[in-house]
This record gives C-alpha cells, sequence and structure tokens, in this order.
C-alpha cells in the first residue's frame, strides 16, 4: 500500500541529494462534489416538538420495512398497526422502538425537589438488565418480550418485528428485522491509486502538548516535506484530507469563567481563542497543498445539536484565504471522485454505546448501516434540530465509505451488503491520544492506519 | 351538539400584535386573579384588515378535523400547509380542497396556523 510503494522507489535518506531536485505534481482533483445540503439548516426554530421528526421516521422508513418484511416472512404476511391486532394471530408490526432504562439520565428526576437527590455522574454505559422494549406506532405501543436482544438495542431504531400479541399485553417477539442496507450507488471509482487521509480529535489547546509534535508530523507528510523521494511522491497520491471533529481538545471547555468572580476573570481569554489560532496556523500549512475538509466535532466552536453547522470562516482568517479549505457540516456526504463518502464525528455513535450493550465501534457503525440510520437515538439522548419535514439522517443511498470520528482505535472492514453493495467502514481513532490516522485508497477500497510518534522521555529505545 | 355560547361572541378579544414580530402563537396574559378566562384569541397581524370575505365556519371546521386527523402526523408548532405539504411527499395523499382552501386564505392567520384550544397549545 502506501509504504510499499514508497519504499524499494527511488533513493533514501543516506545518499547525497540528487542534482536536480524532482518535483511530485499532486493529483489533480477530478471530481467532487458536496451532497450534505440536507445537513445544513438555513434558519433555525426551536419551537417545534421533537414529535414531528419522530413521525416523519417512521413515515420514511415504514415502506422499506413493509418491503423487507414481506421478503423475509413471505408474500402473504398480515401487516398490522397496533390498534388492529389480534390476540394471538401472527403479524407483523412496524414501529419505532423504545428502550425504558432505569440509569438513563432524567432531567425530571434531576430537578426533583420531593426526592433530594443528587444528580447521578455520568456512567460510561446506561444499560441494566432490568430494561425493556416498547414498540410504538403512530398511536399506540406495546411491550415486546421474546427473541429480541433489549440490551443491544436503543431508542429510535425503526424496525418490523413479526410474532404475535398474547394475552398479557404483551407482544411475543419471534423474529424481527432492520431496514438493511439502502440500494447501492453506481460504482466510478479512480483507475489509479488515490488516497484520502482521514483524522479525527486533533485535540488543539489541550494541557500536554504531546501530540503537536505527531500534529507537525502530519501536515509535513501530507504537505510532501518528510521523507526521501519515495515517500514523497506517495504524498503526492494523498488527493483529500478530511478532519472528522474534535479539532479542540476538551480542555477548552472548562466553564470556570462561569462560575469564578468577575475579578478573578476579568483578563482571562477562554482557552478556545489560542486553539483556534493554532488550528488556523495548521490548516493554513495543509491548505496550500491539499484540500480539506473540516468537520466540527463535540468540542468544537459550533452548535451542540446534530447536524452542527460548519465552523464559521471569520474563526480561520488565514486558512479560509486558500479555496482548498472547506468547512463543511457534521454528518458529512460527499462524492470524492466518485467515491461516496459518508461520516460522522462520533458523536452518534458513542451515544449508542453508552445505551448499548455493543462494545465495539466498528460493531456498532455497522448496526446504524444495517439500521438505516446515522444516528437513531437522536433526539432522545442525543441532541437533535427539531426537524419536520423530513429525518436528514434516514440512509437513502448506500456509501461506500462510511466513517466516524474519535473513535478509541482504528478499525475497518469491508462490509458486502446482499445486493452488491460494498462499504468500507473505517472508525478512525483520536489523534491525540493514539496519534494515528487513516489512509483510505479509493481505487479498492482498502484502509490503511499511519502512526505519528515522537521518542518520549520514558520510552525504552 | 351546539357550540357553548362564550363571553367572547359579544365581545370580541383583540389582542394587538407589535410591529415587526413574525406571525405565530402570542402567550396568554393571566388576567390578574389568576381566573382563566375561556376565550378564543382572535389575533390581528397588520393594521389593515384582510380583503377576503372571512372564512365560513364549515371551511375551519374542515381544518381543524385536518388538523386531528392522526394520519399526517403531529400538527402542533407548523402551519398546516406545512402539515400538508409535509403530508404529500411522505404518499399520504392529503386532501386536495385543503389546499386550496389554505392557499385562497393565505392572509388569515386563523386559517394557515393551527386551531388553538383555549389559548393555548403550541
Amino acid at each position: 500500500m502506501f509504504s510499499e510503494q514508497a519504499a524499494p522507489t527511488a533513493q533514501g535518506l543516506l545518499a547525497p541529494p540528487s542534482a536536480e531536485p524532482p518535483t511530485f505534481p499532486r493529483v489533480p482533483v477530478s471530481g467532487y462534489s458536496d451532497c450534505s445540503q440536507h445537513f445544513q439548516l438555513g434558519e433555525r426554530s426551536f419551537s417545534r416538538q421533537y414529535a414531528h421528526i419522530y413521525a416523519v421516521r417512521l413515515a420514511g422508513m415504514r415502506p422499506g420495512l413493509e418491503q423487507r418484511a414481506r421478503s423475509r416472512w413471505g408474500n402473504d404476511i398480515a401487516l398490522r398497526k397496533l390498534s388492529e391486532l389480534q390476540a394471538g394471530e401472527k403479524c407483523c408490526v412496524v414501529g419505532t422502538l423504545f428502550k425504558a432504562m432505569q440509569l438513563q439520565p432524567s432531567i425530571l428526576q434531576e430537578i426533583s425537589e420531593e426526592h433530594n437527590l443528587v444528580p447521578q455522574p455520568p456512567l460510561p454505559k446506561y444499560i441494566q438488565p432490568s430494561d425493556e422494549l416498547i414498540l410504538e406506532d403512530e398511536l399506540q405501543r406495546i411491550k415486546l418480550e421474546g427473541a429480541i436482544d433489549v440490551q443491544r438495542l436503543v431508542t429510535g431504531t425503526i424496525l418490523a418485528v413479526y410474532g404475535s400479541e398474547q394475552d398479557d399485553g404483551r407482544f411475543l417477539v419471534e423474529d424481527h428485522c432492520f431496514a438493511d442496507l439502502p440500494p447501492p450507488l453506481p460504482w466510478n471509482g479512480p483507475s489509479s491509486d488515490r488516497f484520502v487521509l482521514l483524522a479525527s480529535g486533533l485535540g488543539l489547546g489541550s494541557v500536554s502538548g504531546e501530540a503537536l509534535l505527531s500534529t507537525q508530523l502530519l501536515v509535513d507528510v501530507v504537505t510532501g516535506q518528510l521523507g526521501a523521494e519515495g515517500e514523497q511522491s506517495c504524498a503526492a497520491h494523498i488527493t483529500r484530507v478530511i478532519l472528522a471533529g474534535n479539532l479542540l481538545s476538551q480542555n477548552t471547555q472548562s466553564r470556570d469563567t462561569i462560575n469564578k468572580a468577575k475579578y478573578l476573570t476579568k483578563k482571562t481569554q477562554a482557552a478556545s481563542v489560542e486553539a483556534v489560532k493554532m488550528l488556523d496556523e495548521i490548516l493554513l500549512q495543509l491548505c496550500s497543498s491539499v484540500p480539506v475538509d473540516v468537520m466540527p466535532g463535540e468540542f468544537d466552536p459550533t452548535n451542540y445539536t446534530l447536524p452542527q453547522q460548519p465552523l464559521h470562516r471569520c474563526m480561520l482568517p488565514l486558512a479560509s484565504a486558500y479555496a482548498t479549505l472547506r468547512l463543511v457540516t457534521n454528518p458529512y456526504q460527499a462524492n470524492l471522485d466518485g467515491v461516496r463518502f459518508l461520516g460522522t464525528s462520533g458523536q452518534n455513535i458513542s451515544d449508542i454505546f453508552k445505551y448499548s450493550s455493543m462494545d465495539d465501534y466498528l460493531e456498532i457503525l455497522e448496526w446504524t448501516l444495517l439500521a438505516g440510520h446515522i444516528s437513531p437515538t437522536a433526539p432522545d439522548t442525543l441532541g437533535c434540530y427539531p426537524f419536520y419535514k423530513s429525518d436528514p439522517f434516514i440512509l437513502t443511498e448506500c456509501p461506500h465509505v462510511y466513517f466516524c470520528g474519535n473513535a478509541p482505535h482504528f478499525q475497518s472492514k469491508l462490509f458486502q451488503g446482499k445486493e452488491g453493495q460494498r462499504v468500507l467502514l473505517v472508525t478512525v481513532p483520536d489523534f491525540s491520544a493514539t496519534q494515528t490516522a487513516c489512509l483510505v485508497n479509493l481505487r479498492d477500497l482498502t484502509c490503511q492506519p499511519i502512526t505519528f510518534s515522537g521518542f518520549g522521555a520514558d520510552s525504552e529505545d | 351538539m351546539e357550540q357553548p355560547r362564550r363571553i367572547t361572541d359579544s365581545f370580541p378579544r383583540r389582542r394587538r400584535r407589535g410591529p415587526g414580530r413574525p406571525p405565530g402563537r402570542l402567550k396568554d396574559k393571566k388576567d390578574k386573579d389568576k381566573v382563566q378566562v375561556k376565550v378564543k384569541v382572535k389575533v390581528q397581524d397588520c393594521p389593515h384588515a384582510p380583503s377576503q370575505s372571512p372564512p365560513d365556519p364549515a371551511l375551519l371546521e374542515m381544518l381543524r378535523r385536518f388538523d386531528l386527523s392522526w394520519e399526517y402526523g403531529p400538527c402542533t408548532g407548523i402551519t398546516r400547509l406545512q402539515r400538508w405539504e409535509r403530508a404529500q411527499e411522505l404518499g399520504l395523499s392529503p386532501p386536495g380542497p385543503i389546499r386550496d382552501a389554505l392557499l385562497e386564505h393565505r392572509d388569515n392567520p386563523d386559517v394557515t396556523y393551527r386551531w388553538v384550544w383555549d389559548g393555548m397549545g403550541w
């Protein structure tokens, strides 16, 4: 792959430089189109309730699910609404899942004065064996039991269950199915090696500056200032860099200025100001050489609810002078050289991690693809804009590369769908913790990690 | 069942809207002695009266039935036209005459916004 191409070609660093230093032009950008228009919000109105987004999600995914149910359990199964159920009759119901969790943080419990409870500290996982699944459709809800994994599923998923209603009013599930992958997109990928660098969690503005050396090494590799001619010629095949969120570190989010007295905090500046200046300088170096797409993340100065809007270009005065800098939304979808990319900065996956028994980020990523929805837990436990017309997180077209940022480790898998879909699932690791970024080869949909590290004071070699 | 007679049938309560405010629900002002009066809040959103004739009660009844029918999704917080168009896009085939009525009485907020019950509701 990347390093294999570099090694045998040309001379190494131990030879004198060649008389005529060669130039390696970067591969030109042949096809780029941004497909995230439905994630961009124009005028925002928060005076709506969230019932609309759930109603639209169910209405939008219902036809596809009914088709899946018919193909799975036979064409002649009875598709019923909950109000039409009869006890004992085997039928199929399509609805939204709700998981009643005892440990789920509830604002009502926190502000309830009768209980005098201390608010619950944040836990890594909020699941408990006593959780229950309830299926809701437009009018009614019913408790589910049977062949369904309560711990694994999360609120907000749309699914079809097959079974019968019992006498005690619960629904006994014999089988269930999700929306499954959407229809595949035609493949127009490049015929030669082209790489896209995915990195996330740069974590600028943190207290320790260890990751800064690795960040600078990353920038130097991409701009071709590192390595011998072999590495430089390989770096010229990188067509794009996507920064998937958390460019600023969590330390910049400290709210001390609110709690301390005004006379102590008068002259202090928010930590994010310095961090954004650093980000601007790094982006300046990158943008002068390669197109960069910057996605906001959980700790970045943009709105909190999904879909996060692009960072404002006034924060990056030096870098936004270049047309190669593109500030994009948080779930980001684009066609790069004929390959459809879709990805988030990881908030959706980490939220599902908290409310489900699934531990592996790649497994959760694959599950969201099979469930047909990028983040089913929005708006229940993940902040979301109150859409009313359509739910933009429903997967309508199958991407070729589906990534999530800020994962604990790097993982990738080529997923084959039943209708010929090929999806490369990539969990991009947090760069400030792992110093690892990913290189995706667009020609054959393979992914390779690339790690930068310096020798620390406590290193053994 | 006939409509209950209210004091506001004879003495309609008019709310004055400030200039430049976007159309929408006005917060209900509670009476001084905390008595909740059942009023139908009439909203005036511009100084000049609408030029068309006021919509007849049968039309308003039809629109109210459109609001309360569950097939087209929740009705709170969005205008009736937005709800109609959303139902159309989702393939739920909402009745056409409703849209014609909504476009015909575009200036009348009683028609375009959701039917408000007891002055509250969103």
